[in-house]
């Protein structure tokens, strides 16, 4: 892909992501707001794609949307109740959330002008899916087994907490 | 013997040289063709569930001693041509206490997945669209894309029924998701690739002369795998025995009960595409894609060899459907999660030990 | 597109983030914008890895842990949901006072 191309992609996908994640965050409907999250999800692994990490862009829709969101859904289904549309879906410290929100995001994007030089590297985007499980494999070997463990453990958890006896 | 990707490789040659020959830059006619081409694809994809729509109402006829569709056209051929006219001059309905939007979205969700899917499948002899780096789990990534549409349509018919189907749907697809990916495994361990095309490829030639040496054929580790990818396959495509989120005795159709026109007809699209999908990557990962049999070579061109393969899968699932009643939800998942699951991780670690005894 | 916008663009989502997980009254809603949370911290990683370090994979191999551990979040998290929902019948957090005394 030419630089400019790709360039243009971005910039479309950033004002998608940002719009959808705003949608996240504001929307009064838990239901919208997840569908919203469905969308800037994949935008992401739209961006994990152009950014040359394809694999991550599979593992992204697969772990993400096809797996934790549809858990989401599920969830908001069982729990939902009508009047949940009449009510405020906001706290009273919003206008507070707002200018913490503010000035946190206003200080990383000042901070980040330090990278206002880097451009992208040359050559093209090769696959990375079988140099990066070789790096799972070999150096990230412990941290790998660890996730594994944690994984274990939040589907024990998972099923514990999810029994009726102990509800 | 006429291969189809030769010839088309050198159609669009020709297009690009003709483009470029009338003044247009060398990049946009590269973006012209790839165009051209992702519109045939999604042409192939949006016609194949009229034929499968065809041959499941023949065949279920004939398991019924029946004629099936006999009026419009010869045998009736054009049936599911007038089906579709009609699905698409019917009125549109939304209920009363639907979420209109949801509503809208939900069959748009589930069927544009579909289209995308197509793209690292290796229809025959350089007939792959897009040779993915990651073609299985990208298929794989994207097709559970299409679980999300079934269960906004589920919320946004604001009938209880289809919530029902919708929250079924959720549980079974999000279960069989697991043993579907975990039965590929062994066949991305073998070849050591994730592109459909090289795993195809590395297929062809034969044992002893005879044996063909598709993964199917490998001693216990292809059966094991084989078997568990088509159950878990047809699970995923939502087809008898495995209906359970539209089980029409029980749920009238569940999530796509309040669905007329087009809206339906697009539900009905993606589930035959998706059946028409799981075959061809069955025909891909485990019976050697283009890879002819019995026929001295060079008789048959490898896209006809790969439909042939392909549409012996989907008459399996068709029999499958008329043959076996529907299991109950409980005893569904636990076959998934007690039965499969458990013998899918043995098959890994029996072809992780396959692997290291062909590497010494 | 250089690494600023990137970087940039991950900040923008953080903060989108930290809004919602501030101000939403739903548990669900805060769970969702963690989620987004996590998202910019990927795209923030994946970037540096892409634009500083062409030739290594370390960042898209941290990425993997993210999402990793974060699909151990959402499913030990939404199943604490439904068992407070099914005690209290709300997913909002000023009810779960359980413990107020």
């Amino acid at each position: 892909m030419s630089p400019s191309l790709s360039s243009l992609v971005f910039y479309a996908f950033s004002a998608m992501l940002v719009v959808t994640a705003v949608g996240v965050v504001t929307l009064r409907n838990v239901f919208y707001s997840a569908v919203s999250l469905v969308a800037a999800l994949t935008i992401v692994a739209g961006l994990f794609v152009l950014l040359g990490a394809d694999f991550l862009g599979a593992a992204q829709v697969l772990v993400y949307v096809g797996g934790i969101l549809i858990i989401m859904l599920f969830v908001i289904m069982l729990s939902q109740q009508p009047r949940d549309l009449l009510q405020r879906q906001t706290n009273d410290q919003w206008i507070a959330g707002l200018f913490f929100a503010l000035t946190i995001g206003v200080s990383l994007v000042r901070a980040f002008t330090y990278f206002v030089s880097q451009t992208p590297p040359d050559g093209d985007i090769a696959p990375t899916s079988a140099s990066l499980g070789r790096l799972l494999l070999g150096e990230m070997l412990l941290p790998f087994e660890a996730v594994s463990l944690i994984l274990l453990a939040a589907l024990v958890g998972a099923v514990v907490f999810g029994q009726e006896k102990n509800a | 013997m006429f291969e189809l990707g030769p010839a088309l490789h050198h159609a669009f040659e020709l297009l690009r040289g003709f483009a470029v020959s009338h003044g247009m830059s060398r990049d946009a006619a590269l973006l012209l063709s790839k165009i051209i081409q992702a519109n045939i694809l999604v042409l192939g994809v949006a016609v194949i569930p009229m034929v499968l729509v065809y041959a499941e109402r023949k065949v279920s006829a004939f398991m019924q001693a029946r004629l099936g569709p006999m009026h419009v056209g010869p045998w009736g051929i054009l049936q599911t041509f007038a089906d579709g006219v009609k699905l698409m001059l019917k009125e549109d309905v939304v209920p009363a206490g639907a979420d209109k939007w949801v509503h809208f979205l939900a069959p748009v969700v589930a069927v544009a997945p579909v289209f995308v899917c197509f793209a690292p499948v290796p229809f025959g002899q350089g007939l792959t669209p897009v040779d993915l780096d990651t073609g299985v789990l990208f298929i794989f990534a994207v097709s559970g894309v299409s679980t999300i549409g079934i269960l906004l349509g589920g919320w946004g018919s604001g009938n209880k029924f289809s919530m029902l189907g919708g929250l079924r749907a959720a549980a079974q697809l999000l279960s069989y998701e697991i043993p579907r990916v975990l039965s590929v495994i062994p066949v991305l361990m073998w070849y050591g690739s994730m592109s459909l095309g090289t795993i195809a490829l590395a297929q062809h030639g034969r044992w002893l002369g005879i044996l063909p040496k598709w993964f199917i054929f490998y001693p216990v580790i292809g059966q094991i795998a084989f078997l568990i990818f088509l159950i878990s396959s047809v699970a995923e495509t939502n087809r008898t025995p495995f209906d359970i989120p539209e089980a029409e005795s029980e749920l009238v159709a569940g999530f796509h009960t309040e669905f007329s026109g087009l809206k339906f007809a697009l539900f009905f699209l993606a589930e035959y595409a998706y059946v028409f999908l799981a075959s061809a990557m069955g025909t891909a990962l485990f019976l050697g894609g283009g890879d002819g049999f019995l026929l001295p070579n060079g008789i048959l061109p490898s896209w006809i060899w790969f439909l042939l393969k392909t549409f012996a899968l989907v008459f399996l699932f068709l029999w499958f459907r008329w043959t076996y009643p529907r299991l109950r939800i409980d005893r569904l998942m636990q076959f998934c999660w007690k039965f499969l699951m458990p013998w899918s991780f043995v098959n890994i670690a029996l072809t992780g030990l396959l692997v290291l005894v062909r590497q010494r | 597109m250089t690494l600023y916008h990137c970087i940039a663009l991950s900040g923008i989502v953080f903060s989108i983030g930290i809004y919602g997980v501030l101000t939403r009254r739903n548990i669900l809603g805060i769970l969702m914008s963690i989620e987004l949370m996590f998202n910019a911290a990927n795209i923030a990683l994946v970037a540096f890895n892409h634009y500083l370090h062409p030739g290594s994979l370390w960042g898209q191999g941290f990425v993997l842990f993210v999402i990793a551990v974060a699909a151990a979040e959402a499913v030990v998290g939404l199943s604490l949901v439904l068992a407070i929902y099914r005690n209290i019948k709300s997913v909002y957090t000023e009810n779960m006072n359980l413990l107020h005394g």
